[in-house]
């Protein structure tokens, strides 16, 4: 068996399921609306160049830009369940399978961070009053990039996971030490201090015992990776829905007990529940931080609504994807929910979310209200028109589903 | 002797999932109120087919299916809220803690909170499931979460239970429990339709059993009945049916 065809094979099936969707992910109106985000990005940010504010925190603004690219190292396998019985004779030259993987792993995702890299060399070098070289810094990044994506590599075949969970912690912190060093300390210092962290970081991954292939670590995050690709292509049109991974956020377990006890509500239950354990509100959260952030520190100009109405939007899109979450769920074909419930409880739950997004997100402009009360409550009216637009899309779509069914 | 008003009533049914080549053929059976009956054949000899067209998730070719007097078109909600079902494999949310389940499925139902409250602490114990009630799904092993889909059936409390294979991955323990609470819920009045394998087990708790083979029913009635149908007389199910689907095709 030719296992490096074998890997290339399944790789050409997987994409091959993926790109007769872009079409329609290019044709949708929401990759306009991206469009036109990335042209108003591109005119707010040459303008940002030109007229670059005094203090601006530059190396905090690439640190905290460039460490995530830096340490995000997720890998397609392809592998399947029915691997641990069909492929697990082939464990010892498993490494042809892998070695592919390396390229989508490592140069793919390298190349992105050197682009995004380059985008932002303009405003450091002209913020910055001690700028590194530019090609010393691709070099440090790109060797960060590769002991990142060895590391995570290292930490799925690692048999203990609470390991594994300490030496992606370590991963994360000698990165961003790493890269810290580079841009607030001497070029020589910064050296020396990555390489010796680096080298410790080395021998602490080879001391916890470890599988030749973790299998089924590997298969699930595949079927991870492969419900995320399918969970961005939902945005934009139907495609079935992989599996989601699912966190336990303890913290969340009460949201949705208070909903009244009725047939009407019992969706709303299922549907709070999902939302609450699913990637979708780890991204919203880190929308609605991230944005309530930029929003404060650009309060005081124009652009702070349109990155308010970027986070909204992207808040919409992702609370969207929960509406194919349920689509084809055994038992609620089977239960006795009352006709029209799943959609009357799905608009109502996105809406009542995206509404709270839109207050949440819009409270740091308070600070600016008694400078500019109108700019503060048309921002907040644009945003709740947002909001509206929304409802009335989703609306739209479960009238056109319903025509659908009747047929 | 058929009671006037059967809770489920299969007259005639033929499906499948081809037009050109149904599964069933012209099957007619019927479950009374209290009354544990075990559909049994071989692989694919449509048992699985027969419940889905039951549970909605098929349309019939021919033929029509009523529970307690009510089709699917006729009143969809009334329709699925007297059923109950436990599949082959469990079915769950990942997301949901076996605790969340019974509770989606109380409210599904329309049971009163309290109920719900009494009835999945009762389960719960049954199944020795109370330190599991607040782990998510995903962290079960096969056999707790056939029991999960087993309580959700039970906490519904409908009147008629659809049951497939329900002693896959169950614990001996497990399996005592569920036939003891499948007795209790009978005798309460509650009727059930079960699909088994283990005919030795199930030989001693079913009233009466429906023999499919091939599509067609090929014998239905008591055990004793059955055994007359076969020409083996005070023989075990697993003879009988034996006699039943390697005799050829006997009505």
């Amino acid at each position: 068996m030719n296992l490096s065809e074998l890997f290339a094979k399944r790789r050409g099936q997987f994409w091959g399921q993926v790109l007769p969707y872009l079409g329609y992910v290019i044709q949708s109106g929401v990759a306009v609306v991206f469009l036109f985000l990335l042209i108003a990005f591109s005119a707010w940010y040459t303008s940002l160049v030109m007229n670059v504010p005094p203090g601006l925190p530059i190396r905090w603004i690439m640190l905290a830009i460039l460490v995530p690219l830096a340490v995000n190292s997720s890998v397609r396998t392809y592998l399947r369940p029915a691997d641990t019985v069909f492929l697990l004779p082939q464990e010892p030259r498993m490494d042809m399978y892998f070695a592919k993987r390396r390229v989508s792993g490592v140069v793919y995702k390298l190349m992105l961070l050197m682009l995004v890299l380059i985008t932002l060399w303009p405003l450091y070098i002209r913020s910055d009053d001690q700028p590194k070289m530019l090609l010393a810094t691709v070099l440090l990044l790109a060797v960060l990039k590769r002991l990142s994506s060895w590391g995570s590599w290292r930490e799925q075949h690692i048999v203990s996971r609470p390991a594994a969970a300490g030496l992606r912690v370590l991963r994360w912190c000698i990165i961003l030490l790493s890269a810290a060093s580079w841009f607030w300390y001497p070029v020589l210092h910064s050296v020396i201090f990555t390489s010796l962290t680096a080298l410790a970081y080395i021998a602490a991954c080879s001391v916890p015992s470890r599988y030749k292939v973790a299998w089924e670590r590997l298969i699930l995050l595949e079927k991870r990776h492969a419900a995320r690709v399918m969970m961005v292509l939902s945005w934009f049109v139907n495609v079935p829905q992989g599996e989601q991974r699912v966190y336990a956020r303890k913290w969340l377990s009460r949201w949705g007990s208070g909903i009244p006890w009725n047939k009407g509500s019992a969706y709303r239950f299922l549907l709070i529940k999902s939302l609450s354990r699913s990637d979708v509100f780890g991204i919203l959260l880190r929308v609605l931080v991230l944005g309530a952030v930029l929003v404060w520190v650009t309060r005081d100009s124009l652009a702070s609504a349109a990155v308010y109405l970027a986070a909204l939007m992207i808040s919409g899109l992702q609370l969207s994807s929960l509406r194919k979450v349920h689509k084809e769920s055994f038992w609620l074909m089977v239960y006795p929910l009352p006709e029209g419930s799943r959609h009357h409880n799905e608009i109502k739950l996105l809406f009542q979310v995206q509404l709270l997004w839109a207050v949440l997100l819009w409270l740091p402009l308070l600070f600016s209200i008694m400078s500019d009360p109108g700019f503060v409550l048309g921002t907040l009216a644009a945003g709740l028109l947002t909001v509206w637009l929304f409802r009335a899309s989703a609306i739209r779509s479960v009238k056109k589903e319903e025509a659908e069914e009747d047929l | 002797m058929m009671n006037e008003h059967p809770v489920l009533s299969v007259k005639e049914l033929s499906g499948g999932y081809s037009l050109n080549r149904p599964v069933l053929h012209d099957i007619s059976f019927h479950v009374q109120p209290g009354e544990m009956v075990g559909l049994i054949g071989l692989n694919g000899a449509g048992k699985s087919t027969t419940m889905k067209h039951i549970l909605g998730l098929m349309n019939p070719h021919k033929g029509e299916v009523t529970v307690k007097g009510r089709s699917r078109s006729d009143d969809a909600e009334g329709y699925h809220g007297a059923l109950g079902f436990v599949p082959e494999s469990p079915i769950l949310y990942e997301e949901m803690t076996v605790r969340e389940h019974l509770e989606f499925t109380a409210r599904s139902y329309g049971i009163s909170k309290e109920n719900y409250e009494s009835r999945a602490a009762a389960l719960s114990g049954m199944f020795r499931m109370e330190d599991k009630m607040d782990s998510l799904s995903s962290h079960l092993s096969k056999g707790m979460r056939q029991k999960v889909m087993i309580m959700c059936a039970f906490v519904a409390r409908p009147s008629l239970y659809i049951i497939d294979e329900p002693f896959l991955g169950l614990d001996p323990l497990g399996i005592r429990s569920l036939l003891d609470f499948m007795v209790e819920i009978k005798q309460s009045g509650a009727s059930i339709l079960l699909s088994s394998h283990i005919l030795s087990t199930i030989e001693n708790y079913c009233d009466r059993f429906i023999v499919l083979h091939q599509g067609r029913i090929v014998a239905q009635g008591s055990l004793e009945s059955i055994a007359q149908e076969a020409d083996t007389p005070g023989q075990p199910l697993e003879d009988i049916f034996y006699a039943l689907t390697q005799g050829g095709s006997r009505k």
